[in-house]
């Protein structure tokens, strides 16, 4: 054993951990994490579902604190109190060979029997409070239905029915009236999905062949973070979604604009010439899609969204409505009251007035979006608008050999063009 | 114990010289024929440490990957694809191929010696059950080297993801038919376990008087042959569904995927206890002998492990407390979790009863089981918010469950069996750790592992959800994303630390003598590296730390071996089971049928189905064949006093 | 199971070299049943939560059994567990006559339950159109039976090697084991009970003419089957003569034994099945 050996490793490893402690702080890490305040916290909640399941999250964390206090002290003092200290101690004659005392084991069977009721009674209170809207409050619930994709969410509003087409439809971003009890119905058409808005309510299961309902309710208008929560496929870490809760008002107001058709532009005589803008293109997999200004306020940011974008070119818009029918994007997608009707894929009538695109992975603008349609499988590997879904061929599709062979294909102008003509759809 | 009649009266070591080729009976004790046709529960259990040790390797290092993967937001390390066949397969390896096996090495090495048995009560099906463990681990981890790709539906392989709609490669084939065969080796081995411990107990082992490691080895032999027909039987239906169009979870035709999900956790909870039952076992071993008293209460220690594997039974659906069971069953689940708290907590109290008044020699092993316990500790409070229900719609499948089930699978059971490693290591090989080094070792494991985990909690809490490959920067999880990276790589240097010792150990260790740490059970009582027959003469067991009162009685002990050697030389000797290649083809069968059934292939499933039928029909017809040997008082081979052929 | 058991009488209830008396492979098989009893719980357990939530559009299962065919398969196989019984009590008393005469009948009342059922599988296929993929009735049905079927034949198989058994001769362990003759035996066992079941369903199908099965042409179709199993008869009895003493007796009652466990279990969950997935439709 060469302890000489030890100080300058101990030095070695301190020297790495200080410039590797110096790398993490310079390079922004907030070492803050324990305040768990990010936008999926489960500990800064928004709404009486979450907070009730918070309550008996701290009751249990309370009382297991609590025994763990006891029981580590009693284990570390044993520890320290009855340690060999010497060799003349680890050779002493063994200790009395006791075999234990049925009262102190009875004793703590009981308290801990009795620490169990303790969790158990609030507990059990909870199950029955987050399991439906409080009987109170039913005439006031807000329904909505939502259905999985892989790897994508639909949002029906049934209480909000178009004529002739059914119930208004949303995708990814689902916005509710903020103070009220809302009532999800939860489907899935694939594999199972698992709806959760950690601020807002635990997650229920989206599942085949079962329906499942959730409810929840935004204490104030806010934005939040929801995300798939069982594993569903390859890109399951990019199926997440928003939840905007409104007041009463700008909820009316939202509804109002959803229910009117697509947004038409009418190209104008003193249309500016058609011009193919610079964007980025060397996107690396996987990067940030969110610019500062959207983190700074998300909620802020959807309201400008609800407003057409500033410097909009009709001709191009025209142009990218035409890309959209001749590139075959109508098959999946439908644009209300303009052309696709196409079911299986994200409704994007009012597409422009989101704050985000693909499943909230990206922020939507001009830059993600284009990003988005110039090489969709490095941004959601394996979706189904990159291959195709149910026969429909996608960007790629199969010859008659089995090998994937281009489909779609866009130049530089053209993605201009659809880009364009998506932002104006609001 | 399974001698036919006219099987006596071979000399030691001896081939019967007439048998025809076919039925021939390998004798070899040294080479590679020796290991694969071995009976003897010391090779075998030796074999199953070796290569669950191999996979425990594996799967660090698939986990190491995930780690640097997440080390960062919106990092690049995996493909989305890699990084799902890489969670699926690590947690499939560490549950099926590390901890589970590297259970059934000690089940093999010690249980028998601490009942006083000369192996076990089946020592042919032991053979065929590590083979066929192997045979399932091929086909669970070729996926690798082939087109498929390795399984890469999660551990749970939750219906209908794993349908052929949505996984049309072989990937998920490799996953069914792997853990098939796991399957029937664990039952197989389970019970054999079983069998031998009920039966082949020596004189005056009473069923209160078993180490308390023999009684989690029982225990956990009834949860296995209970708990995994569950999920045979789920797998079957999906071979069913994928191989020839059946319906079971087709929800096109009325199938119902919630099915699969009950019959998994009906086997999945019961098999959270297989893997922490014998590191309870094994605690409860280390922590006596190095506190010189015996065991606190241990009627109660025994009567909690049998209930919590009683009501393991009764708890399937806390696994599935966010899939809209309703009200009353979600209470009743909730309930009977908590319930599962009591004995669990009691064992926690026997252990620190059985440290007090004790004293503690602070060795390698004894850190590593004192690490158990504070870490089972954490676990086991975490567990406990998971069942309040409304708690758990939060945590479940966050990074909070993550750290939970690691806090009990890591902290809890791999401590206990890398404790009993160094533990038996001396009874084993006849080498002892060094205690520097075993020390050093557990110090960088135990930080390196608090610092991996304990920041999961909070990512969990603060809404990240488990097998994502990537997220986003603005979550407000990459400090605790980047912490516990820098704790995964500290962990795996303290266990490549922790091989390197043990495998120097094994090369060139220290030698030490008969009962290195004073111990209180019948293994210790014989040489070290065990001989092939193990006990000389058959013990006669007086207490529950036999060999304890056997070193403070030692006149009568004396006197007792004498008498017994002398009857039993007059009764034949030492009967010792012939060797056999039979169980090695039967599972070579095996192996050939489930990868014909991975590629729906019918000759090679058939090929390999005959080869399976061949190896049994030509195990049963060798018979159950021995022979015996006399040795003398050091264990000599002397002449049969009443040899006649 | 002690190697000195042969000597003096044999306790069937006790063996003195294990712990509990229990013999070993007693203690196996009954451990294994207890694995078997979760592996058809499951089985029956998928079934009946099916059975509760049918897709709209089902198949009744009424429509689809035919009682009387199954009572009488039922009926069958009880008499094959009597006959389970008759041959462990005649090895008990050490009388290989008897045995072998019990162990051909239990076989044989085993092969006529198989034959019913595929006789039964193919009438649900093709006269009744219930397939395992195109329901989910179809799908669990199967699914259970045939998993119980394959324990009948796994027994039949084991029985007809248990027979072959009681006629090792003795010493052949040492002067060169006739493992041939065995494994022809065995094949010329198996071979005529599985021609024969073949024979009388495919007499049945054409008594009832099914599905272009015609009694005309019988004899011409099923020729090499009836002249296969004439063959495998003789070979049967060929095996049968008498010659010499044989290494099986008394002391192997615990084989026979266990293998009526392993019988009799697969009989009551026949049992089972037959409530819980045929007579529970009636109810």
């Amino acid at each position: 054993m060469r302890l000489t050996f030890l100080p300058t490793t101990i030095a070695h490893w301190a020297r790495a951990a200080m410039a590797f402690g110096t790398v993490a702080i310079s390079s922004g890490c907030n070492l803050n994490f324990w305040k768990m305040d990010g936008p999926q916290s489960t500990i800064n909640v928004a709404g009486p579902v979450a907070r009730s399941q918070l309550q008996v999250f701290y009751v249990t964390c309370w009382v297991t604190l609590a025994i763990f206090v006891i029981v580590a002290s009693v284990l570390a003092y044993a520890t320290l109190k009855f340690k060999a200290r010497s060799e003349a101690d680890a050779h002493a004659e063994p200790p009395a060979q006791s075999h234990g005392n049925p009262l102190i084991e009875l004793g703590l069977i009981g308290a801990s029997v009795f620490a169990l009721v303790i969790i158990a009674v609030p507990t059990l209170k909870a199950i029955w409070f987050t399991y439906d809207v409080p009987a109170e409050e039913k005439a006031n619930t807000y329904t909505v239905n939502a259905t999985a994709y892989q790897w994508w969410f639909k949002f029906d509003y049934p209480s909000e029915q178009i004529a002739g087409v059914g119930p208004l439809t949303a995708s990814n971003e689902l916005v509710i009236p903020a103070g009220r009890p809302v009532r999800i119905d939860l489907r899935t058409m694939d594999v199972i999905h698992s709806f959760w808005i950690p601020k807002l309510a635990g997650k229920v299961d989206m599942i085949p062949n079962r329906g499942n309902a959730i409810w929840l309710e935004a204490d104030a208008p806010g934005y939040f973070w929801g995300q798939c929560a069982e594993f569903c496929g390859d890109p399951h870490a990019i199926m997440r979604f928003r939840v905007i809760a409104l007041g009463p008002q700008e909820f009316y107001d939202w509804v109002n604009r959803e229910l009117a058709p697509a947004r038409q532009v009418v190209p104008s005589a003193s249309t500016a010439p058609f011009t193919t803008h610079t964007f980025k293109t060397d996107w690396m997999r996987n990067q940030y899609g969110y610019t500062g200004k959207y983190d700074a306020d998300p909620l802020q940011s959807w309201r400008e969204k609800q407003e057409p974008e500033p410097g909009e070119n009709p001709a191009l818009i025209a142009q990218g409505r035409r890309l959209f029918q001749s590139k075959t994007c109508i098959t999946c997608h439908t644009i209300r009251g303009h052309e696709g009707t196409g079911a299986v894929a994200p409704d994007l009538t009012h597409v422009g007035s989101r704050t985000t695109i693909v499943a909230g992975l990206l922020e939507n603008n001009t830059d993600q979006l284009r990003r988005w349609i110039h090489n969709p499988d490095s941004v959601k590997p394996g979706n189904k608008m990159y291959l195709g879904l149910g026969g429909m061929p996608g960007y790629l599709k199969k010859d008659d050999q089995g090998a994937w062979v281009p489909n779609i294909t866009l130049t530089a102008d053209d993605e201009t063009a659809l880009v364009a003509y998506l932002q104006s759809l609001k | 114990m399974d001698a036919s009649a006219h099987s006596s009266d071979l000399t030691p070591g001896a081939s019967a010289p007439h048998q025809p080729y076919v039925l021939w009976r390998p004798t070899a004790k040294t080479g590679l024929m020796s290991w694969l046709t071995t009976v003897d529960h010391k090779r075998i259990g030796f074999l199953y440490g070796l290569f669950a040790l191999f996979f425990f390797l594996v799967g660090g290092c698939e986990a190491l990957l995930i780690r640097l993967q997440l080390a960062v937001p919106n990092n690049n390390v995996l493909s989305a694809h890699e990084y799902s066949a890489m969670f699926t397969m690590h947690g499939t390896t560490m549950i099926f191929l590390a901890v589970m096996p590297l259970g059934a090495a000690f089940f093999n090495f010690i249980m028998p010696l601490q009942i006083g048995a000369r192996d076990v009560a089946f020592p042919r099906l032991n053979a065929f059950s590590l083979w066929t463990f192997v045979a399932g681990a091929i086909i669970l981890n070729v996926g690798w080297f082939l087109p498929d790709g390795p399984p890469n539906a999660t551990w749970v392989g939750y219906a209908p993801l794993t349908s052929r709609t949505f996984m049309p490669g072989h990937s998920v084939d490799f996953w069914v038919l792997g853990l098939q065969l796991l399957g029937a080796a664990s039952i197989a081995a389970a019970l054999n376990f079983i069998v031998t411990i009920i039966n082949l107990r020596a004189p005056g082992m009473t069923m209160m008087r078993l180490p308390v490691f023999t009684w989690m080895t029982l225990i956990t032999s009834f949860l296995i042959i209970l708990s995994f027909p569950a999920i045979t039987i789920a797998l079957v239906e999906l071979l069913m569904d994928r191989t020839f169009g059946t319906n079971f979870f087709e929800v096109s035709n009325g199938g119902m995927p919630i099915l699969w999900q009950h019959l998994f956790w009906i086997f999945g909870h019961p098999e959270v206890y297989i893997l922490i039952l014998p590191a309870m076992g094994i605690v409860s071993e280390i922590l006596p002998t190095f506190s010189r008293k015996p065991l606190f209460g241990y009627p109660i220690v025994v009567f909690s492990g049998a209930s919590i594997g009683f009501l393991g039974f009764a708890v399937w659906s806390h696994h599935m407390f966010t899939t809209g069971m309703g009200t009353v069953a979600t209470a009743a689940f909730a309930l009977a979790t908590m319930a599962i708290a009591v004995p669990t907590g009691v064992k926690i109290f026997n252990w620190i009863g059985t440290l007090w008044g004790g004293h503690l020699q602070m060795r390698t092993p004894m850190m590593f089981a004192l690490g158990f316990i504070w870490m089972f500790m954490i676990g086991g409070f975490s567990g406990v918010m998971h069942s309040a229900a409304p708690a758990d719609a939060q945590q479940q499948d966050s990074y909070f469950v993550v750290a939970h089930f690691h806090y009990v699978l890591i902290g809890g059971s791999i401590f206990a069996l890398l404790a009993g490693i160094h533990y038996w290591f001396p009874l084993m090989f006849g080498r002892q750790v060094s205690e520097f080094w075993g020390k050093l070792s557990f110090w960088i494991i135990f930080v390196g592992f608090n610092v991996t985990f304990f920041p999961m909690h909070f990512l969990g809490l603060n809404g990240m959800p488990r097998r994502t490959f990537t997220y986003d920067s603005n979550m407000g999880w990459n400090t605790a994303n980047l912490i516990s990276t820098v704790g995964a790589f500290t962990l795996g240097v303290g266990i490549a630390l922790y091989f390197a010792v043990v495998i120097y150990t094994y090369i060139k260790g220290k030698t030490v003598g008969r009962d290195p740490w004073d111990a209180r059970t019948l293994e210790w009582s014989i040489p070290n590296p065990p001989p092939e027959y193990n006990f000389l003469v058959t013990p006669t067991i007086h207490a529950r730390d036999a060999f304890w009162y056997e070193k403070h009685h030692q006149a009568e002990i004396a006197q007792e071996k004498t008498a017994h050697a002398q009857a039993e030389s007059a009764h034949g000797g030492i009967h010792m089971p012939h060797q056999s290649i039979w169980p090695l083809i039967a599972s070579l069968g095996a192996l050939i049928g489930a990868f014909g059934a991975v590629y729906h292939n019918l000759p090679v499933a058939l090929v390999g189905g005959v080869v399976l039928l061949a190896g049994i029909y030509l195990w049963s017809l060798e018979g159950v064949d021995g022979y015996h040997l006399h040795l003398d008082a050091d264990g000599n081979p002397v002449e049969d006093p009443s040899a006649h052929h | 199971m002690s190697s000195h058991a042969a000597t003096g009488t044999i306790d069937h209830h006790h063996d003195p070299s294990t712990s509990t008396g229990i013999p070993n492979k007693k203690l196996l098989m009954w451990a294994f049943l207890a694995s078997d009893c979760m592996f058809f719980g499951a089985l029956i357990s998928t079934h009946l939560i099916y059975r509760l939530h049918p897709p709209s559009d089902s198949l009744s299962p009424k429509a689809v059994f035919d009682i009387p065919l199954t009572s009488f398969s039922t009926f069958i196989l009880l008499m094959s567990s009597l006959m389970m019984a008759l041959a462990v009590n005649a090895i008990q008393k050490g009388n290989l006559k008897s045995l072998r005469l019990s162990l051909l009948m239990t076989m044989f009342f085993g092969a006529i339950f198989l034959g019913c059922q595929v006789y039964e599988f193919n009438n649900f296929v093709f006269e009744k159109h219930l397939t395992i993929t195109n329901s989910i009735l179809g799908t669990t049905f199967f699914t259970l039976t045939g998993t119980h079927g394959t324990h009948v034949a796994i027994g039949v198989l084991w029985l007809g090697l248990m027979y072959v058994r009681s006629y090792k001769p003795t010493g052949s362990s040492v002067g060169g084991h006739p493992w041939a003759n065995n494994l022809l035996h065995v094949a010329a066992l198996v071979g005529t009970l599985v021609l024969v079941v073949k024979f009388v369903i495919e007499l049945v199908w054409s008594l009832q003419g099914f599905n272009g099965y015609a009694m005309a042409s019988f004899y011409g179709r099923e020729f090499l089957t009836l002249a296969g199993t004439l063959v495998c008869l003789g070979g049967c009895f060929w095996f049968a003569r008498p010659a010499g003493t044989v290494d099986f007796g008394e002391r192997n009652a615990i084989d026979v034994e266990s293998m009526g466990l392993y019988w009799h279990f697969v009989d009551i969950v026949w049992i089972v099945i037959f409530t819980a997935v045929y007579l529970l439709e009636y109810v």
